[in-house]
Parts: structure tokens; sequence; C-alpha cells
């Protein structure tokens, strides 16, 4: 098989008479065992035999000088090599099972080339993409950590709502709590109360509410303190319609807290509260 | 297998809005998953240390009134 072979060498580099070429700095007796990964043999070469591309009588031998260094892999297997070149001597060869040479001696990277293209950029998308999430959670909780730190403390917090024991208000009583500066009832109602201020025709109040909205279990009432006419603090158990009675002006109200007489435009306020089942005590605030 | 990448990308990466929007969304995901695993992993730790382990043992004998 008679085949143009391309040889790249050194520009200072010159054939001898003997055919081999003269390279002044390349030792071509590579010992045995050296060369890092690469097999070239299981015998090394002795110094004096010619290189066997020298005697390669069936190839000839074109030798391009060029002013470049080497750079095809086969041009520098046929450098270094001290057995015959195979075509599996490179690694990448091995794996792509071919070996091309380039006519104009740049190697062959097709090896490298990414075999799915779709796969390579779906991965380097998602690693942009989760970069981006773990930038978006630091910055999140960054923000809602000095939002947090602008909040009202646990403590004063805690000191914005009191708590009442449900067990020490028996049933038909009332108890007046402070909370926030303002009083605050609490009434235990019986179930003649209940049905007292469910039987009141909503229509005809005042201010129109029915029971239900004002109360969140109907055994017990909350309400503010505060008689919505001119602020004074109505009188528990009193009035008109047993309810409560506003000795400034005399304002009346009903067992549900809702203005049924006088000149209060509004019925009692309902604050926020809560109650805690489990140490039967009722959250004010 | 080699729909699912193409699939991924056409959903999430391929329109910078749903690309943007999907991190948003996974901050949150990953925040709340983050937080859930940490303090599940810091209970695991403590077990048997924190109040909501003992206080049904104190309340018992202190009859609901002593805390």
């Amino acid at each position: 098989m008679a085949s143009l072979a391309r040889v790249n060498l050194l520009p200072t580099s010159r054939t001898l008479a003997s055919g081999v070429p003269l390279a002044p700095r390349i030792n071509h007796a590579i010992p045995t065992g050296l060369g890092g990964g690469h097999h070239h043999g299981a015998t090394g070469a002795r110094s004096d035999v010619p290189q066997s591309f020298a005697f390669k009588s069936t190839v000839r031998g074109h030798v391009g000088r060029t002013n470049a260094l080497p750079t095809s892999s086969s041009t520098q297997q046929r450098f270094f090599s001290s057995t015959p070149t195979k075509s599996d001597s490179h690694p990448m060869a091995a794996a792509t099972g071919v070996h091309r040479q380039s006519a104009t001696g740049v190697p062959d990277f097709s090896p490298y080339k990414a075999k799915n293209a779709g796969l390579n950029r779906t991965i380097s998308y998602f690693m942009v993409g989760g970069l981006g999430v773990l930038g978006a959670s630091g910055i999140k909780s960054t923000v809602s950590d000095i939002l947090s730190n602008m909040a009202a403390s646990a403590d004063v917090l805690a000191l914005a709502k009191i708590e009442v024991e449900m067990g020490a208000i028996p049933e038909g009583k009332n108890l007046i709590v402070k909370w926030r500066g303002k009083p605050v009832f609490i009434r235990h109602r019986t179930p003649d109360e209940i049905d007292e201020a469910n039987a009141v025709d909503v229509k005809s109040l005042r201010d129109p509410e029915k029971d239900d909205d004002r109360v969140q279990r109907p055994e017990w009432l909350v309400m503010l303190g505060v008689c919505t006419h001119l602020g004074c603090v109505p009188i528990g158990e009193a009035g008109d319609y047993g309810g409560w009675f506003c000795p400034c002006h005399g304002s009346h109200y009903d067992i549900s807290g809702r203005i049924r007489r006088g000149p209060a435009p509004l019925n009692l306020e309902i604050p926020e509260y809560a109650f805690n089942d489990d140490d039967e005590k009722i959250v004010i605030g | 297998m080699a729909g699912v990448h193409d699939l991924i990308y056409r959903t999430f990466f391929k329109r910078n809005s749903a690309f943007v929007a999907t991190c948003f969304a996974g901050a949150f995901a990953f925040q709340i998953t983050f937080d859930l695993g940490t303090s599940a992993w810091w209970d695991y730790h403590n077990r048997g240390k924190q109040w909501k382990d003992l206080r049904a043992k104190y309340i018992q004998a202190g009859d609901s009134d002593e805390e």
C-alpha cells in the first residue's frame, strides 16, 4: 500500500545520508517503561539501530519544511516512538476507532465534540438557573430579616395583649380588665341571655348587627368598655335592656352590647381576641 | 431520554420570562424545604430536651396552674 505521508519536521532538522533525520536535541533511544501513560511497546529500542520510519520503503516520504513546530499527533508519534506506529497507539484514536490525518496537520478534534448539544445546553442553563435560585433565596431571606428587625419585638407584643382565665368568671358575671389603657368587658352569658340577644329583631336596631357577628362563642361576650357616644365607661348589669348603661348621657346597651336607646350612635366595639383552650384563657389583643 | 431535556429546555429556559419566574418560584420552594429540613434536623438532634417535648410532663404535675 503506497501512501503519501506528510511529516512536519523541525526547521533545524535535516536528513542524513542514511535516511535518518538529524534532530540534535531528540533522543531516539527511549528507555523501557518511560512514557507516562503512553504504551509504546514492551521492549526498548537500541540506540544504534536506525528508527523504523527510516526504512519504510513503501512510503514515499514527503518532507514538508515549515516554520512551525510539529502539532500533528501522528508526527509526534513518529518522532518519539521507537516502535512502528500503530493506528490505535494514540489514546483518542483508540476511542474513536478512526485515525484521520489532516492534510494541513491540524489535529482532529472531532472526538472532543459534544455528542448531545441539546443536553449540554440544558445542563448549562440549569446551572445558571440554580445559581439564580440560590441567589434569590439569599436576597429574600436578607430582606425579610431586615424587615423583621424593624417589626415590634416579642416583649412589646407580649405587653400588648392580656390573658384572662375563663375559669375565674362564673356564668352570668362580668369582668372588667384594662387593656391598652381602656377597659374591656368580658361577660360569661347564661343561655337565657343568649336567647334574649338572638330574639331581637336586627332590622329595628340603630346599628344593625346580629349577635352571631359580635361573638366568637355565644357564652363569651368580649367588648371594649367605652361608650361610643363620648367615651365614658358604661355600668354593667344596668339600664332598660339588661345590659350596660352609660351614666354620662344615658345610653342603654343590651346584653349583646348593642345600642338601644340614648345618644350613642354605634354598638360597643369588639376587640381582637382569641380563645386558648389548652390553658383555658381568653387572649385579648 | 432525548425528549426530556428538550422538554425542560423549552418549558423553563427558552423564554426569559419563564426562566426568571422559575428561578423566583424555585427560590420560595427551596427556602421552604430548606427551613423545614433544617428545623426537622434540629428537632431530631435535640429530641427530648425541648419544651414541647417536656410540656406534658410538667403540666400534668403542676395541675394546670403552675407551669
